[in-house]
Protein backbone atom coordinates (compact mmCIF):
# COMPACT_ATOMS: atom_id res chain seq x y z
CA UNK A 1 0.00 0.00 0.00
CA UNK A 2 2.93 2.73 1.42
CA UNK A 3 4.66 1.00 -1.85
CA UNK A 4 1.72 2.38 -4.08
CA UNK A 5 1.76 5.49 -2.88
CA UNK A 6 5.25 6.26 -3.79
CA UNK A 7 4.06 4.98 -7.56
CA UNK A 8 1.29 7.54 -7.71
CA UNK A 9 4.35 10.25 -6.75
CA UNK A 10 6.50 9.63 -9.06
CA UNK A 11 4.44 8.42 -12.12
CA UNK A 12 5.82 11.44 -14.40
CA UNK A 13 5.18 10.40 -17.61
CA UNK A 14 2.22 8.21 -17.75
CA UNK A 15 1.27 4.64 -17.01
CA UNK A 16 4.88 3.09 -18.09
CA UNK A 17 7.09 4.22 -15.65
CA UNK A 18 4.89 2.61 -13.24
CA UNK A 19 5.17 -0.56 -15.00
CA UNK A 20 9.12 0.15 -14.51
CA UNK A 21 8.95 0.92 -11.09
CA UNK A 22 7.16 -2.14 -10.91
CA UNK A 23 9.82 -3.98 -12.68
CA UNK A 24 12.24 -2.71 -10.63
CA UNK A 25 10.67 -3.07 -7.06
CA UNK A 26 8.67 -6.04 -7.30
CA UNK A 27 10.23 -8.54 -9.94
CA UNK A 28 13.87 -8.12 -9.49
CA UNK A 29 14.24 -6.27 -5.31
CA UNK A 30 11.37 -8.19 -3.77
CA UNK A 31 10.14 -11.65 -6.68
CA UNK A 32 6.75 -11.17 -5.42
CA UNK A 33 6.23 -11.45 -9.35
CA UNK A 34 8.03 -12.50 -12.71
CA UNK A 35 9.02 -10.62 -15.66
CA UNK A 36 6.56 -12.39 -17.40
CA UNK A 37 3.47 -11.85 -14.91
CA UNK A 38 4.37 -8.59 -15.29
CA UNK A 39 3.72 -8.61 -19.35
CA UNK A 40 1.00 -10.19 -18.86
CA UNK A 41 -0.86 -7.88 -16.21
CA UNK A 42 0.17 -4.62 -18.29
CA UNK A 43 -1.25 -6.63 -21.46
CA UNK A 44 -4.85 -6.82 -19.23
CA UNK A 45 -4.59 -3.51 -17.81
CA UNK A 46 -4.32 -2.05 -21.36
CA UNK A 47 -6.68 -4.39 -23.22
CA UNK A 48 -9.50 -3.27 -20.65
CA UNK A 49 -11.44 0.76 -20.51
CA UNK A 50 -10.11 2.97 -17.97
CA UNK A 51 -6.53 4.09 -17.15
CA UNK A 52 -3.70 2.08 -17.28
CA UNK A 53 -2.03 2.10 -14.02
CA UNK A 54 -5.37 2.00 -12.25
CA UNK A 55 -5.87 -1.00 -13.86
CA UNK A 56 -2.43 -2.46 -13.35
CA UNK A 57 -2.70 -1.42 -9.68
CA UNK A 58 -6.23 -3.37 -9.39
CA UNK A 59 -4.59 -6.02 -11.06
CA UNK A 60 -1.49 -6.29 -9.19
CA UNK A 61 -3.52 -5.68 -5.69
CA UNK A 62 -5.66 -8.54 -6.71
CA UNK A 63 -3.12 -10.84 -7.51
CA UNK A 64 -1.41 -10.33 -3.57
CA UNK A 65 -4.31 -9.68 -2.05
CA UNK A 66 -7.42 -10.09 -3.33
CA UNK A 67 -9.97 -7.99 -4.21
CA UNK A 68 -8.92 -5.51 -0.99
CA UNK A 69 -5.78 -5.41 -1.94
CA UNK A 70 -6.64 -4.17 -5.50
CA UNK A 71 -8.83 -1.84 -3.85
CA UNK A 72 -5.90 -0.71 -2.03
CA UNK A 73 -3.56 -0.34 -4.37
CA UNK A 74 -5.72 1.73 -6.59
CA UNK A 75 -6.55 4.03 -3.76
CA UNK A 76 -2.44 4.16 -2.96
CA UNK A 77 -1.34 4.92 -6.91
CA UNK A 78 -4.16 7.51 -7.23
CA UNK A 79 -4.23 9.74 -4.40
CA UNK A 80 -0.95 11.67 -4.55
CA UNK A 81 -1.95 12.88 -7.71
CA UNK A 82 -5.40 14.02 -6.66
CA UNK A 83 -3.60 15.59 -3.57
CA UNK A 84 -0.77 17.12 -5.47
CA UNK A 85 -3.29 18.55 -8.61
CA UNK A 86 -6.14 20.08 -6.00
CA UNK A 87 -3.07 21.93 -4.56
CA UNK A 88 -2.27 22.64 -7.83
CA UNK A 89 -5.28 23.96 -8.88
CA UNK A 90 -5.34 26.76 -6.23
CA UNK A 91 -2.28 28.17 -7.96
CA UNK A 92 -2.89 27.23 -11.09
CA UNK A 93 -1.58 30.36 -12.97
CA UNK A 94 1.65 30.81 -11.19
CA UNK A 95 2.36 26.88 -11.56
CA UNK A 96 1.81 27.42 -15.53
CA UNK A 97 4.23 30.56 -15.46
CA UNK A 98 6.31 29.53 -13.37
CA UNK A 99 9.88 29.46 -14.80
CA UNK A 100 11.63 27.33 -12.75
CA UNK A 101 8.51 24.95 -12.41
CA UNK A 102 9.18 24.31 -16.28
CA UNK A 103 13.40 23.92 -15.81
CA UNK A 104 12.45 21.00 -12.85
CA UNK A 105 9.39 19.10 -15.68
CA UNK A 106 11.78 19.29 -18.13
CA UNK A 107 14.59 17.50 -16.37
CA UNK A 108 12.07 14.82 -15.32
CA UNK A 109 11.01 14.81 -18.60
CA UNK A 110 14.24 13.38 -19.80
CA UNK A 111 14.26 10.88 -17.55
CA UNK A 112 11.05 9.06 -18.57
CA UNK A 113 12.77 7.39 -21.55
CA UNK A 114 15.64 5.84 -19.42
CA UNK A 115 12.77 4.50 -17.25
CA UNK A 116 11.18 2.90 -19.49
CA UNK A 117 14.17 1.38 -21.53
CA UNK A 118 15.12 -0.11 -18.04
CA UNK A 119 11.59 -1.89 -18.12
CA UNK A 120 11.70 -3.15 -21.61
CA UNK A 121 15.26 -4.51 -20.77
CA UNK A 122 13.62 -6.28 -17.73
CA UNK A 123 10.63 -7.40 -19.89
CA UNK A 124 12.15 -8.66 -22.54
CA UNK A 125 13.60 -11.67 -21.40
CA UNK A 126 9.92 -13.23 -20.46
CA UNK A 127 8.76 -12.00 -23.82
CA UNK A 128 10.03 -14.18 -26.42
CA UNK A 129 9.62 -18.27 -25.60
CA UNK A 130 9.87 -19.15 -29.24
CA UNK A 131 11.72 -17.72 -32.24
CA UNK A 132 8.62 -16.77 -34.51
CA UNK A 133 7.07 -14.78 -31.50
CA UNK A 134 10.00 -11.67 -32.37
CA UNK A 135 8.19 -11.39 -35.32
CA UNK A 136 4.86 -10.31 -32.90
CA UNK A 137 7.51 -8.14 -31.12
CA UNK A 138 8.24 -6.40 -34.43
CA UNK A 139 4.95 -6.51 -36.03
CA UNK A 140 3.58 -4.92 -32.92
CA UNK A 141 6.14 -2.11 -33.02
CA UNK A 142 5.41 -1.23 -36.67
CA UNK A 143 1.84 -1.25 -36.49
CA UNK A 144 2.13 0.78 -32.98
CA UNK A 145 3.78 3.66 -34.24
CA UNK A 146 2.89 3.64 -38.04
CA UNK A 147 -0.41 3.87 -37.25
CA UNK A 148 -2.84 4.83 -34.72
CA UNK A 149 -4.89 1.63 -33.97
CA UNK A 150 -6.26 1.15 -30.66
CA UNK A 151 -3.59 -0.75 -28.69
CA UNK A 152 -7.09 -3.43 -27.76
CA UNK A 153 -6.10 -4.71 -31.84
CA UNK A 154 -2.79 -5.41 -30.78
CA UNK A 155 -3.70 -7.11 -28.05
CA UNK A 156 -6.08 -9.60 -30.13
CA UNK A 157 -3.17 -10.07 -32.48
CA UNK A 158 -1.14 -11.09 -29.74
CA UNK A 159 -3.92 -13.42 -28.77
CA UNK A 160 -4.36 -15.15 -32.59
CA UNK A 161 -0.46 -14.96 -32.86
CA UNK A 162 -0.08 -17.21 -29.43
CA UNK A 163 -2.84 -19.66 -30.56
CA UNK A 164 -1.17 -20.18 -33.74
CA UNK A 165 2.61 -20.44 -32.98
CA UNK A 166 2.20 -22.70 -29.45
CA UNK A 167 -0.04 -24.67 -31.41
CA UNK A 168 2.73 -25.62 -34.34
CA UNK A 169 5.54 -25.94 -31.57
CA UNK A 170 3.70 -28.24 -29.25
CA UNK A 171 2.53 -30.53 -32.28
CA UNK A 172 6.39 -30.19 -33.36
CA UNK A 173 6.84 -31.45 -29.62
CA UNK A 174 4.30 -34.12 -30.12
CA UNK A 175 5.52 -35.15 -32.90
CA UNK A 176 8.98 -35.44 -32.43
CA UNK A 177 7.96 -37.36 -28.55
CA UNK A 178 6.08 -40.01 -31.09
CA UNK A 179 9.22 -40.53 -33.33
CA UNK A 180 11.43 -41.21 -30.75
CA UNK B 1 -26.42 17.44 -9.04
CA UNK B 2 -23.23 18.94 -10.25
CA UNK B 3 -21.40 15.96 -8.42
CA UNK B 4 -23.46 13.33 -10.12
CA UNK B 5 -23.00 14.76 -13.57
CA UNK B 6 -19.29 14.95 -13.00
CA UNK B 7 -19.20 11.31 -12.06
CA UNK B 8 -21.57 10.41 -14.98
CA UNK B 9 -19.85 12.42 -17.40
CA UNK B 10 -16.27 11.20 -16.33
CA UNK B 11 -17.72 7.45 -15.99
CA UNK B 12 -18.19 7.70 -20.09
CA UNK B 13 -14.76 8.92 -20.52
CA UNK B 14 -13.62 6.11 -18.67
CA UNK B 15 -15.32 3.32 -20.14
CA UNK B 16 -14.99 5.34 -23.50
CA UNK B 17 -11.47 5.44 -23.61
CA UNK B 18 -7.95 3.38 -23.41
CA UNK B 19 -5.67 5.22 -21.36
CA UNK B 20 -3.44 8.50 -22.06
CA UNK B 21 -3.51 10.75 -25.10
CA UNK B 22 -6.46 8.43 -26.41
CA UNK B 23 -8.38 10.47 -23.53
CA UNK B 24 -8.10 13.91 -24.40
CA UNK B 25 -10.69 14.36 -27.54
CA UNK B 26 -13.44 12.91 -25.24
CA UNK B 27 -12.54 15.05 -21.74
CA UNK B 28 -12.66 18.34 -23.98
CA UNK B 29 -16.08 17.31 -25.21
CA UNK B 30 -17.68 16.57 -21.87
CA UNK B 31 -15.76 19.38 -19.94
CA UNK B 32 -16.59 22.06 -22.89
CA UNK B 33 -20.31 21.17 -23.52
CA UNK B 34 -20.96 21.42 -19.57
CA UNK B 35 -19.18 24.61 -19.25
CA UNK B 36 -16.91 23.46 -17.03
CA UNK B 37 -13.54 24.23 -18.81
CA UNK B 38 -12.78 26.76 -21.55
CA UNK B 39 -10.93 25.33 -24.75
CA UNK B 40 -7.84 27.00 -23.27
CA UNK B 41 -8.21 25.44 -19.98
CA UNK B 42 -8.44 22.22 -21.52
CA UNK B 43 -4.93 23.12 -23.44
CA UNK B 44 -2.98 23.95 -20.42
CA UNK B 45 -4.37 21.61 -18.28
CA UNK B 46 -3.08 18.68 -20.87
CA UNK B 47 0.29 20.54 -20.82
CA UNK B 48 0.37 20.09 -16.71
CA UNK B 49 -1.50 17.05 -16.04
CA UNK B 50 1.44 15.64 -18.54
CA UNK B 51 4.18 17.21 -15.66
CA UNK B 52 2.90 16.00 -12.73
CA UNK B 53 2.44 12.51 -11.25
CA UNK B 54 -0.44 10.38 -12.22
CA UNK B 55 -1.70 9.29 -15.19
CA UNK B 56 -3.42 12.08 -17.64
CA UNK B 57 -7.16 11.06 -16.93
CA UNK B 58 -6.97 11.39 -13.11
CA UNK B 59 -5.41 14.50 -13.36
CA UNK B 60 -7.69 16.12 -16.04
CA UNK B 61 -10.92 14.62 -13.68
CA UNK B 62 -9.54 16.19 -10.59
CA UNK B 63 -8.57 19.62 -12.65
CA UNK B 64 -12.54 19.47 -14.35
CA UNK B 65 -14.28 18.58 -11.03
CA UNK B 66 -12.18 21.16 -8.74
CA UNK B 67 -13.39 24.06 -11.50
CA UNK B 68 -16.53 22.59 -11.46
CA UNK B 69 -17.41 21.73 -7.56
CA UNK B 70 -14.31 22.15 -5.74
CA UNK B 71 -12.87 19.16 -3.69
CA UNK B 72 -15.70 16.82 -3.62
CA UNK B 73 -16.12 17.62 -7.31
CA UNK B 74 -12.54 16.59 -7.80
CA UNK B 75 -13.23 13.05 -5.92
CA UNK B 76 -16.48 12.57 -8.28
CA UNK B 77 -15.10 12.86 -11.50
CA UNK B 78 -12.21 10.56 -9.91
CA UNK B 79 -14.58 8.11 -9.05
CA UNK B 80 -16.11 8.81 -12.32
CA UNK B 81 -12.82 7.60 -14.28
CA UNK B 82 -12.20 4.89 -11.60
CA UNK B 83 -15.52 3.09 -12.15
CA UNK B 84 -14.11 0.85 -15.40
CA UNK B 85 -11.13 0.15 -13.20
CA UNK B 86 -13.11 -1.02 -10.13
CA UNK B 87 -15.81 -2.78 -11.67
CA UNK B 88 -14.51 -4.22 -15.26
CA UNK B 89 -10.81 -4.55 -14.31
CA UNK B 90 -11.98 -6.07 -11.17
CA UNK B 91 -14.24 -8.80 -12.72
CA UNK B 92 -10.91 -9.50 -14.85
CA UNK B 93 -8.23 -10.14 -12.15
CA UNK B 94 -10.79 -12.55 -10.83
CA UNK B 95 -10.57 -14.43 -13.75
CA UNK B 96 -7.50 -13.67 -15.16
CA UNK B 97 -6.16 -15.30 -11.69
CA UNK B 98 -8.60 -18.39 -11.94
CA UNK B 99 -7.35 -19.04 -15.50
CA UNK B 100 -3.60 -17.92 -15.85
CA UNK B 101 -2.65 -21.46 -15.31
CA UNK B 102 -4.86 -23.02 -18.10
CA UNK B 103 -3.33 -24.59 -21.36
CA UNK B 104 -5.10 -22.13 -23.31
CA UNK B 105 -4.21 -18.96 -21.82
CA UNK B 106 -0.87 -20.09 -21.71
CA UNK B 107 -0.65 -20.13 -25.29
CA UNK B 108 -2.79 -16.52 -25.81
CA UNK B 109 -0.13 -15.22 -23.28
CA UNK B 110 2.66 -16.87 -25.71
CA UNK B 111 1.75 -14.08 -28.10
CA UNK B 112 0.32 -11.53 -26.04
CA UNK B 113 3.42 -11.27 -23.86
CA UNK B 114 5.44 -10.26 -27.28
CA UNK B 115 2.52 -8.00 -28.18
CA UNK B 116 2.92 -6.16 -25.31
CA UNK B 117 6.76 -5.95 -25.65
CA UNK B 118 6.44 -4.42 -29.14
CA UNK B 119 4.00 -1.40 -27.78
CA UNK B 120 6.37 -0.89 -24.88
CA UNK B 121 9.20 -0.41 -27.51
CA UNK B 122 6.51 1.70 -29.63
CA UNK B 123 6.07 3.94 -26.26
CA UNK B 124 9.86 4.12 -25.95
CA UNK B 125 10.72 5.18 -29.85
CA UNK B 126 7.42 7.98 -29.39
CA UNK B 127 8.89 9.34 -26.51
CA UNK B 128 12.73 9.37 -27.04
CA UNK B 129 11.37 11.92 -30.46
CA UNK B 130 8.91 14.13 -28.34
CA UNK B 131 11.44 14.38 -25.06
CA UNK B 132 14.61 15.00 -27.47
CA UNK B 133 14.07 16.73 -30.32
CA UNK B 134 11.87 19.88 -30.41
CA UNK B 135 10.89 21.31 -34.04
CA UNK B 136 13.67 19.03 -35.76
CA UNK B 137 16.70 20.10 -33.60
CA UNK B 138 17.72 17.77 -30.82
CA UNK B 139 17.60 19.39 -27.76
CA UNK B 140 21.17 18.25 -26.18
CA UNK B 141 21.06 18.84 -22.43
CA UNK B 142 17.91 16.87 -22.10
CA UNK B 143 19.49 14.38 -24.10
CA UNK B 144 22.88 14.31 -21.84
CA UNK B 145 20.32 13.99 -18.74
CA UNK B 146 18.98 10.47 -20.72
CA UNK B 147 22.41 9.21 -20.91
CA UNK B 148 23.34 9.99 -17.24
CA UNK B 149 19.89 8.95 -15.88
CA UNK B 150 20.28 5.48 -18.19
CA UNK B 151 23.96 4.56 -16.99
CA UNK B 152 22.67 5.21 -13.38
CA UNK B 153 19.68 3.11 -13.88
CA UNK B 154 21.07 -0.09 -16.15
CA UNK B 155 24.45 0.26 -14.48
CA UNK B 156 24.64 1.04 -10.42
CA UNK B 157 20.46 0.31 -10.50
CA UNK B 158 19.72 3.23 -8.65
CA UNK B 159 16.13 3.65 -7.95
CA UNK B 160 13.85 5.15 -10.11
CA UNK B 161 12.32 7.96 -7.52
CA UNK B 162 15.99 8.86 -6.66
CA UNK B 163 16.47 9.31 -10.73
CA UNK B 164 13.79 11.49 -11.24
CA UNK B 165 14.64 13.72 -8.09
CA UNK B 166 18.02 14.24 -9.52
CA UNK B 167 16.67 14.42 -12.70
CA UNK B 168 14.56 16.88 -11.59
CA UNK B 169 17.99 19.04 -9.56
CA UNK B 170 19.68 18.24 -13.28
CA UNK B 171 16.76 20.10 -14.74
CA UNK B 172 17.16 22.90 -12.34
CA UNK B 173 20.20 23.72 -12.98
CA UNK B 174 20.77 23.30 -16.87
CA UNK B 175 17.48 25.02 -17.49
CA UNK B 176 16.33 27.08 -14.86
CA UNK B 177 20.26 28.48 -13.53
CA UNK B 178 22.21 28.62 -17.46
CA UNK B 179 19.08 29.15 -19.31
CA UNK B 180 20.09 25.99 -22.07
CA UNK B 181 17.05 25.61 -24.49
Amino acid sequence: MLEFLRFGVFTFGGGWSIIAQMQQLYVEKKKVITSQELLDLTSVAKSLPGTMIANVAMLYGYRVGGILGGLTCVFGMCFPPMAVLIAISFAYNAFRQNPWVHAAMSGMQAAVVPIILCAALGLAKGSVKYPPCLLVVVACLGIYLFTSVNPVLLVVLGVVSGLVISGIYERREAEKHGAA
Amino acid sequence: MVLLKLYWSFLLIGFGSFGGLSMIPQISNQVISNGWMTVNEVTDIVAIAEMTPGPLGLNCATFAGMQAAGIFGAVAANLGVLTPTLTLCALAAICFQKFKDSRLMQRILVGVRPACFGMVLGVLISLSMSNYISAGTLRLPSLAIGIVDSVLLLKYKISIPKILLLSCGAGLILFGVLHLA
